[in-house]
């Protein structure tokens, strides 16, 4: 598709582990480079910000975004991978689309991702939680 | 007592609150007050405070956020009320129960006087429900 | 300027579901709101990964009752999406019935609510008694009212039986004819125009900066669809129309809901056509999913549903990521609640139509009585309406 080449053109040394399968274009970038990925997907393509998914897997923790390309069905979806679990931090891209707001302190909220420049990082869903619920979708913090 | 209980069977005025339910069960207990059930001929009436109501229907796990307030709102409730616990949330747990933000014991956070099981209940289950509510209290003469 | 704060919630006598807004007002005017939400929060995701691809249906049936097809159908289109696997044409077809369905029965429910909150109580008691039709095909179709069950990997677990057709259509004509009316009533009631146009306004800039979705973002110009953007199903068979308007306010999204309504009986009776000579199976009977992620999307009542599945070859996923629209939809008061007056709150804060269980498949509730500052939104809204009746009126 033209938008991937030029994409792929655009972002040559950026981005690695390309996986292109019909509608979806997934990829890996470091987090220094999430926002400059990030400002080209929302501002000169004009994607959308769907949602982002954070997951912990044994090398590290995984930041999935989604930029949904709505005239043409097609998702990209940049991939961010955190080896430090201890604290993890990424840069926010909240200056770049306020949708994000809420996306990141989702993931602050269940995952305990600090996002560097977020204008309100605290819990979303376990503020004030009367048993003090920490992080519950990393490793053995529930039984 | 047989006297105040004869009196509110005539008239239940109802108090619904939500504790974490899908929302299913609100919904098709807002359908019972619409044309096609009508409860308000029974005399039932949705209220807005819950120092104005009789039975109190809770839906829902009751997650451990909200379980307080459940509690504090049946505190605020004048007794005798009467507590319907609607859907299969209330009753048991459905499929929730692995989650890691329910309460490990809904009845100790507010007690039951009667299920009406169902995903969702349909609403003539629900009338039915009411119906033995009703019984009840006139039995209790 | 001094600045008051009326919270509202979690357990407002008119809102079905726990959320706390905290309005922060000056005189009469709304300066800013603030959310705090978590009372719903069941922690989907985390059960998701103790259960099958097919038990996960039945789970996310239940996040929410009202949108309770179309998490099913996003779930089923991420399975689908890891190894393109195709549906029978009979499936694709019942599966768009199902879902336009639930597209008609949402927006008479929201109608209702709309109704209510300003006042119009007829309106509410009207359309949710022409909602009756509709849940009784659900029961013709699925056996209940809410939660269907219906959707599989790889198809539809029932199949519409040709008998029951004629009566389908017959409950859909009702529909049909009264949809008409109310249309027309919108259309033409002046109080109804008055009190709602430029009320709580969400301009082209703020949907798109927002990431809104669904009818929040068609009735702010936004042209987004899943149904036509990417077309899975039978959307991409079938002639039917998006219905995007330019100004964002709350009488835009009642026009964009209300217009929705009619399309959605032009493609079920497209659909209903069909079912009666399209044979074949129901259901490709996927044994195996392989190593992989994939995301699926649905266009709910509400917006863009989002899921995302990671599989690893096994029988239950890894990792399951639930976005439903009101997410994404929610945040847009900041942008749509600041500089209204305090009695446009209420029906400004449910004309994105707000599904909270959907949300945080977690709620939020205050106890708003408690607070000094304690105002009725409900009767401030009812009252403005009977004052932009005697303007109107004369």
């Amino acid at each position: 598709m033209q938008e991937i080449d030029q994409f792929k053109e655009r972002m040559d040394g950026k981005i690695s582990h390309l996986i292109d399968k019909k509608r979806r274009f997934y990829f890996n970038v470091e987090s220094e480079n999430i926002r400059e990925v990030a400002e080209y997907l929302f501002k000169t393509l004009g994607c959308r910000l769907s949602t982002a998914t954070a997951m912990e897997m044994m090398h590290g923790i995984e930041i999935l975004y989604h930029f949904s390309l709505d005239r043409a069905g097609q998702y990209f979806c940049p991939r961010v991978v955190i080896t430090d679990k201890e604290h993890p931090k990424v840069p926010s891209i909240t200056s770049i689309t306020g949708g994000a707001v809420w996306i990141e302190r989702e993931m602050y909220d269940l995952w305990g991702i600090e996002f560097e420049g977020h204008p309100r990082m605290e819990e979303l869903l376990t503020l004030h939680h009367p048993q003090g619920l920490k992080q519950p979708m990393r490793f053995g913090r529930t039984e | 007592m047989g006297w105040y209980n004869r009196r509110l069977a005539k008239s239940l005025w109802v108090f619904h609150i939500s504790g974490s339910p899908c929302n299913n069960c609100d919904i098709e207990i807002l359908d019972l007050l619409t044309p096609r059930y009508d409860l308000e001929r029974f005399g039932i009436k949705l209220v807005g405070s819950i120092r104005h109501a009789d039975v109190l229907l809770v839906t829902g796990i009751l997650n451990q956020k909200v379980a307080p307030k459940i509690r504090k709102i049946y505190e605020q409730a004048p007794k005798p009320i009467f507590v319907v616990g609607v859907g299969t949330c209330m009753s048991g747990s459905c499929c929730f129960r692995d989650s890691y933000n329910i309460v490990e014991n809904r009845e100790a956070v507010i007690p039951v006087d009667l299920y009406i099981p169902g995903c969702p209940p349909k609403p003539e289950a629900m009338i039915a429900g009411v119906a033995k509510l009703l019984g009840v209290l006139n039995a209790r003469n | 300027m001094s600045v008051n704060k009326i919270p509202v919630g979690p357990f407002h006598p008119l809102l079905e579901e726990a959320e706390y807004f905290e309005l922060k007002v000056d005189g009469e005017t709304v300066v800013d709101i603030d959310l705090e939400i978590g009372w719903m929060h069941r922690g989907h995701e985390f059960i998701s990964e103790s259960k099958t691809f097919t038990q996960s249906i039945f789970l996310v049936e239940r996040i929410c009752g009202i949108c309770s097809t179309s998490h099913p159908l996003a779930l089923v289109h991420a399975v689908e999406d890891i190894d393109n696997i195709e549906i029978p044409l009979r499936a694709r077809y019942i599966r768009t019935i199902v879902g336009e369905l639930e597209r008609i029965h949402s927006h008479l429910l929201w109608l209702g609510l709309a109704g209510h909150f300003i006042g119009y109580d007829t309106l509410w008691m009207w359309t949710w008694k022409y909602r009756e039709p509709i849940l009784q095909m659900f029961e013709m179709i699925s056996g209940n009212r809410n939660h269907y069950g219906m959707m599989r990997v790889g198809g539809v677990s029932r199949d519409i039986d040709l008998s029951i057709i004629p009566k389908l259509l017959e409950n859909l004509d009702v529909v049909d004819k009264k949809m008409v009316m109310i249309a027309g009533a919108a259309k033409d009631d002046p109080v109804l125009r008055s009190r709602l146009k430029n009320v709580g306004i969400l301009t082209h800039q703020a949907a798109v900066d927002l990431c809104a979705t669904g009818p929040t973002a068609r009735a702010s110009g936004v042209a987004i669809d899943v149904r036509k953007d990417d077309p899975t199903d039978a959307y991409d068979l079938i002639d039917f129309n998006i219905i995007v308007l330019p100004n964002g306010d709350v009488y835009d999204k009642l026009v964009v809901r209300v217009l929705e309504i009619l399309e959605s009986t032009k493609i079920i009776r497209q659909c209903l056509k069909k079912i009666k000579v399209v044979q074949g199976a129901i259901l490709n009977d996927v044994k195996e999913v392989s190593e992989g992620e994939g995301i699926g999307r649905y266009e709910a009542p509400r917006g863009e549903v989002f899921h995302y599945i990671r599989s690893d070859g096994t029988n239950r996923p890894i990792r399951h990521k639930v976005r439903a629209p009101s997410f994404v939809n929610i945040p847009t008061y900041v942008a749509s609640c600041k500089g209204i007056p305090v009695a446009d709150a209420l029906i400004t804060l449910a004309s994105v139509d707000p599904c909270y269980c959907c949300t945080e498949r977690s709620i939020h509730l205050v106890d708003a009585s408690r607070n000094p500052l304690s105002v009725d939104l409900l009767k401030m809204s009812r009252e403005k309406t009977e004052q932009v009746r005697r303007e109107v009126h004369g």
